[in-house]
């Protein structure tokens, strides 16, 4: 077998924990090789090792098979090994071209010489499509851009292993379609795929074999062709997933949320939410589906009071709640799930106690003259851990920075919902979670719209967007330009309304 | 127009100093290591450098003098930034704690010392001043520039201006000063590309070191006859320099000449023939450049964008 | 897990094993020093240290107490505001402020009667420092100002505010000193003088410390500022504020309103112990006019982080800096420079912040997890004090490891 790649036996351990366990890895030349499992199954690490990051306890790998040391990045460089990272490793205010050459940069004397390198990046470029801007500031780039900037700076280095880490988060069905292609192209001329991801279908898609890990340990190896989606997903996860979310139909009544004409201005005034008008009825779940940066997260931000609305209005129960403090509208019965579960969501080195009760520390029932009542407060946190079944190490006393991403977000999720709103709004509840949190999460949003709530979801995930929602509203550069029923469309479609090929209203 | 020209040569002893720590402060904080200790390391030049040129005043003076002293400044403060380098980056520690402990040790040392060096257990370090150039053959000639610059001033002047341009030229021009910012504004990505980004800050910080060292020599030189332990607290108003100047060399040296003039003119005032006249008490004087800076930074911060990596420790587990 | 065992590895008993370890080595490194200075005197000159303000008997603890109590106040204010977020290093104008305005009052409102008198001084001064740094509170909250530049501004603003406020008011050109007070505005001794004495001479006479009732106003105030952090929703609002101020936003707390309050009680306890200072002694002590930033004010500084921010600890690192520098002080009577002390001080400081290894040997120690050492050590570093007053830490990303680790850390958590 021609293996460009073997990572054999690998375990790498952190204190406390394996993320590594025994884990054997092999990479034939030329194919797309795809690593599935849930978040937290050790993928990420596992590729760390291979591109230097991380030095495992045990365990050898091979290139073309000559056993090889790779201690940190430029040695992984040195053999041609290249890593697309997830959250990407780029300098938000360095250009295109000067993220690309970091770390190879030509100098004559240490001093910068960009020529040559500018001529290279804007072959490559051409070479394989990929579209960028060499002088564009990376920070005023779209992520898609930015994702290219990754790979061509894999190409760059004339890396002949390429690791991708989850790279379609950020990107819509037809910009996976071009990566897919770009993929292939790549395999065509000889580079090697290892391929990091937890979507079947991609793999389905593009991938060759798949590797599967599950809470450190390796799985096993399968040829995509020869399995089905299920067989994966059991492999993934260890038991029967069901994939479709069980509900039953939905009873639209009052409107509870009515947006009319709402506009928000960044600082340079350019429209990030433009003119957007919509209505979220009791009972129902609408799903805000749309690709990342395209107006999503102020359009939330200014419903829940954290951005000023430049224009229209925004009425809450038949209440206009346009310009109400964020206390009040907590206090009008709107909840809000946010997409940054630290930086919005908790306080990090609160107590779960204190943070379940973040927005109801000042009502008597939890003060009274200005001290706290802290058996209160403590019978409150014992309550929601029993009844959401958020799991800590010391009970309502954990210290909320050392629980898990999932715990975390189920303790928001907890206080959020127990403050029985009226509307709840969820940005990517499920982002980073694995299969299990993401089961237990949709069926609390789906109880909520049955006990008569109203729901406004917002997602990136396009699974989730198409069975969570009973309505989906994309937007695209701040306007919402369609209204959709999840049942009477494909992902096809929804794909091109969020790259906003086509528009629709609701019929 | 003479009282002008007059102004322009004592602003020098006031900004450059401010120009050069500043600077230093930059190099530190674009690496990623915030440096408060900047006070407590011109405390160490200045006091290794005076001591030094007050045990060899009396076999050497001038010029040759003075540039020996700058030596042992720039080394001197390097070497006491090694134990801020250590702690941050090594330590991963709390860098305001660190630089804190510098400056509490900067002055407490060199009184020590003197006492125990000096007849007498005398804590202030005489030393001569036979650097003053009166006037640069040549160039002192050329009308306007001449005086401004080149009568009454001191090496160090020149010095810290050639500084200032090395400074544009290796931060934006050089492999080192683009791996540098990168450290400081995304160290995951740095690392991601090989760049070692703890010997990055290590530069960074013995850097801002050795001119923090020079410059508190350049500041003890032009304004007294000896050394008291202090430095006024110009640590702490080139920190502010570095933070109006946004962290960009160019506006540093706006930054520190606007401060620097300020304070010219509150020392200055009664040289000044319509400043003589307004019946303002000296005190007040001396607050106005305090008050200039805090009007100015209440108009400029809105947008403010410190190095974004700054002062947070890099640890290699976590990505 | 025996509750011994669970005492020992708790988040209070590290932090505060890990300062003594830090105090320790600092006491080393000034022994060092000694040495090398005059290795014959050397290890006395450790005792003398060591024995502190004993080494001037009753009188000597007295004055422990006696110069504690600005200190305490002063770390009082830092601490507060590294608990709220904020980098407090304003101090020692807010200090000075607060002296002056306790001493104008103490010199001009003789109409006051007696009893009044000082109390009227202290809220003087206790408000000037208040607002003193009002302004650094609102520069921050609306116009983004970095605080920790726009209190050093208003540091020498109120320095040489103060010092032409005080030429012209209330001078004693003689002297180039503030007058002396009245007798009603000097704080009461509360008997403490009685207490804290020796007797000298051959006349048997009476030598008391200078302490009074500043050393317990101080300790109430520390007390007080306990209760306000840890028991009020105020405290908690603030507390959230400095922890994660996008959070706080989120959770419908004003955090301008907050930035802005915390930066004024801050303010007031320092003012105030600028009062407790200038106002004890038989007539005050007189402010001296000289362009010297008040040094209490920064001292504030090691008290607070060798307190760890805590208002209790707060008090016992006043009271222990304090006490060596008395012992300092009589470090001369061997022919030692008393700025020693200071380098002792420092080094202590220095040592604190080298908490990541302190806390893994206590751990060690003890016997306990490095990983939770390592959680501790970066609590310390992110709860108000990292990096504070230059930019706010970001959080740290999410990685698998620490999420199987704190999934097995919560499996465990509920099966006990």
């Amino acid at each position: 077998m021609d293996y460009i790649i073997e990572m054999l036996h690998i375990t790498k351990q952190f204190p406390g924990i394996i993320a590594n366990d025994d884990v054997t890895l092999q990479l034939r030349r030329g194919e797309i090789h795809a690593l599935l499992g849930e978040n937290g199954a050790g993928k990420s690490t596992l590729m760390s090792v291979l591109f230097g990051l991380y030095q495992p306890e045990k365990g050898t790998i091979f290139k073309n098979g000559q056993p090889v040391k790779i201690d940190d990045p430029n040695d992984a460089n040195a053999l041609g090994i290249g890593m697309v990272h997830q959250h990407f490793k780029l300098v938000h205010n360095f250009t295109v071209l000067e993220n690309i050459i970091l770390g190879v940069e030509t100098t004559k004397r240490g001093f910068l010489k960009m020529d040559q390198a500018r001529k290279k990046v804007v072959e490559l470029s051409e070479r394989y499509n990929l579209k960028v801007d060499p002088d564009a500031r990376v920070s005023d780039i779209t992520v898609g851009m930015q994702q290219r900037v990754e790979i061509l700076k894999m190409l760059y280095r004339e890396n002949e292993v390429l690791i991708f880490d989850e790279p379609t988060a950020v990107l819509t069905p037809q910009e996976i379609e071009e990566l897919m292609k770009i993929m292939k192209e790549l395999t065509r001329e000889g580079k090697s795929i290892l391929f990091i991801t937890h979507k079947l279908n991609e793999i389905k898609q593009v991938a060759d074999r798949c590797t599967v890990l599950r809470k450190g340990r390796c799985i096993g190896t399968v040829d995509v062709a020869g399995v089905s989606k299920e067989e994966m997903s059991e492999m993934m996860v260890g038991r029967k997933v069901n994939f479709i979310v069980e509900k039953s139909q939905a009873h639209p009544g009052e409107p509870a949320l009515e947006v009319k004409g709402l506009t928000v201005n960044s600082s340079h005034g350019k429209k990030l939410v433009n003119n957007v008008s919509f209505t979220v009825h009791k009972g129902e779940i609408v799903c805000i589906a749309g690709i990342d940066g395209n107006g999503q997260s102020e359009l939330v931000y200014a419903l829940a009071g954290m951005l000023p609305a430049d224009g229209g209005t925004v009425r809450l129960n038949g209440k206009d709640v346009t310009h109400a403090s964020i206390r009040s509208r907590n206090d009008m019965g709107m909840s809000h799930i946010p997409e940054d579960r630290h930086k919005d969501g908790l306080i990090l080195d609160y107590s779960l106690g204190e943070n379940l009760v973040l927005k109801r520390y000042y009502k008597p029932q939890f003060q009274k003259g200005g001290f706290l009542k802290f058996k209160e407060v403590g019978r409150y946190a014992d309550k929601l851990i029993e009844r959401y079944d958020i799991r800590s190490g010391q009970g309502a006393a954990t210290i909320a920075r050392s629980m898990s991403g999932g715990n975390q977000q189920k303790a928001i999720i907890a206080r959020e919902v127990d403050l029985n709103p009226e509307l709840l709004l969820a940005v990517q509840p499920t982002r980073g979670l694995d299969v299990g949190a993401i089961e237990y999460i949709h069926k609390q949003l789906i109880a909520q719209r049955d006990a008569g709530k109203a729901v406004l979801l917002v997602s990136l995930e396009l699974d989730e967007v198409m069975n969570v929602s009973d309505r989906i509203l994309v937007i695209y550069e701040g306007e919402i330009v369609a209204d959709l029923d999840p049942k009477a469309i494909t992902i096809q479609e929804l794909g091109l309304y969020m790259a906003g090929s086509q528009r629709r209203q609701a019929q | 127009m003479s009282t002008f020209y007059f102004l322009v040569q004592q602003t020098m002893p006031f900004a450059i100093p401010l120009l050069i720590v500043a600077l230093g402060g930059m190099f530190s904080e674009r690496s990623g290591v915030t440096n408060i200790a900047l006070d407590g390391i011109m405390i160490m030049g200045a006091f290794a450098s005076i001591l030094f040129i007050n045990k060899m005043q009396d076999h050497m003076s001038g010029q040759l003098l003075l540039i020996l002293a700058i030596l042992v400044a720039v080394a001197a403060g390097m070497l006491f930034s090694l134990l801020h380098a250590y702690a941050a980056i090594n330590m991963k520690s709390d860098q305001v704690i660190s630089g804190t402990a510098l400056n509490m040790f900067a002055p407490a040392f060199a009184i020590y010392v003197a006492r125990m060096i000096q007849e007498n257990g005398v804590q202030q370090i005489q030393f001569t001043n036979t650097f003053l150039i009166k006037e640069v053959p040549v160039l002192s000639n050329i009308p306007v520039i001449g005086d401004m610059f080149f009568k009454n001033a001191y090496i160090t002047t020149y010095l810290g201006f050639a500084i200032l341009i090395v400074s544009i030229i290796v931060l934006y021009k050089t492999r080192f000063g683009l791996r540098l910012r990168s450290c400081g504004e995304h160290p995951q990505a740095a690392d991601s590309v090989g760049i070692n980004v703890y010997r990055m800050r290590y530069c960074g910080v013995l850097i801002s070191g050795g001119l923090a060292g020079l410059g508190g020599l350049v500041f003890v030189v032009p304004t007294s006859t000896n050394f008291n332990a202090t430095v006024a607290g110009y640590g702490f108003l080139a920190l502010a320099v570095l933070i109006f100047g946004q962290w960009k060399p160019l506006r540093v040296l706006v930054a520190a000449f606007f401060f620097g003039f300020m304070k010219t003119i509150a020392a200055t005032y009664s040289g000044v023939p319509f400043l003589q006249d307004l019946p303002i008490p000296s005190d007040i004087y001396k607050m106005i450049p305090y008050i200039a800076t805090l009007i100015v930074l209440a108009f400029t911060s809105k947008n403010s964008q410190a190095p974004k990596a700054c002062g947070v420790p890099y640890d290699k587990g976590s990505r | 897990m025996s509750k011994f065992r669970r005492f020992l590895e708790s988040r209070g008993f590290i932090n505060a094993a890990s300062s003594i370890l830090a105090i320790v080595v600092g006491l080393l490194v000034g022994l060092v020093i000694l040495l090398v200075s005059n290795p014959s005197e050397a290890f006395r000159g450790l005792w003398v240290i060591l024995q502190g303000g004993f080494g001037g008997g009753a009188k000597g603890v007295g004055q422990v107490l006696y110069f504690a109590t600005p200190i305490i106040m002063t770390g009082l204010s830092v601490g507060f505001a590294f608990k709220t977020g904020l980098f407090n290093i304003g101090t020692p104008g807010q200090f000075i402020v607060g002296a002056f305005a306790a001493i104008y009052i103490g010199v001009k409102w003789t109409f006051l009667p007696g009893a009044l008198h000082w109390i009227v001084a202290l809220l003087g001064a206790t408000v000037a420092g208040g607002l003193w740094a009002l302004i650094p509170g609102i520069f921050k909250a609306f116009f983004n100002v970095n605080e920790v530049i726009s209190s050093i501004m208003m540091n020498y603003i109120g320095m040489y505010g103060v010092n032409y406020l005080v030429k012209k008011n209330i001078y004693d050109s003689l002297k180039a000193l503030s007058q002396n007070v009245a007798p009603t505005a000097v704080l009461p001794r509360a008997g403490l003088d009685k207490i804290f004495y020796n007797m000298t001479g051959a006349n048997n006479v009476h030598d008391a410390s200078t302490v009074n009732c500043g050393i317990l106003i101080a300790i109430a105030m520390a007390i007080v500022v306990y209760i306000i952090l840890n028991k009020t929703t105020f405290g908690y609002e603030l507390k959230a504020c400095g922890y994660n101020r996008h959070a706080s936003r989120y959770a419908g707390i004003n955090e301008k309103r907050n930035i802005v309050l915390s930066m004024v009680i801050s303010g007031m306890l320092a003012g105030l112990g600028g009062g407790l200072l200038y106002l004890s002694g038989a007539n005050g002590r007189r402010i001296k006019v000289v362009d010297v930033l008040a040094a209490e004010g920064f001292n504030g500084i090691p008290v607070a982080l060798l307190g760890l921010s805590n208002p209790l600890g707060i008090i016992f690192s006043g009271l222990f800096i304090s006490y060596i520098t008395q012992g300092g002080n009589y470090l001369q009577r061997l022919d030692f420079v008393p700025e020693i002390i200071d380098i002792i001080i420092a080094a202590i400081i220095y040592c604190s912040a080298l908490a990541l290894i302190f806390k893994n040997l206590v751990v060690r120690l003890v016997g306990g997890k490095k990983k939770e050492a390592e959680d501790i050590a970066a609590e310390a570093g992110r709860a108000g004090m990292s990096g504070k007053g230059l930019l706010p830490p970001e959080e740290t990303p999410e990685t698998p490891e620490k999420e199987l680790a704190a999934d097995q850390e919560a499996e465990t958590g509920k099966e006990e």
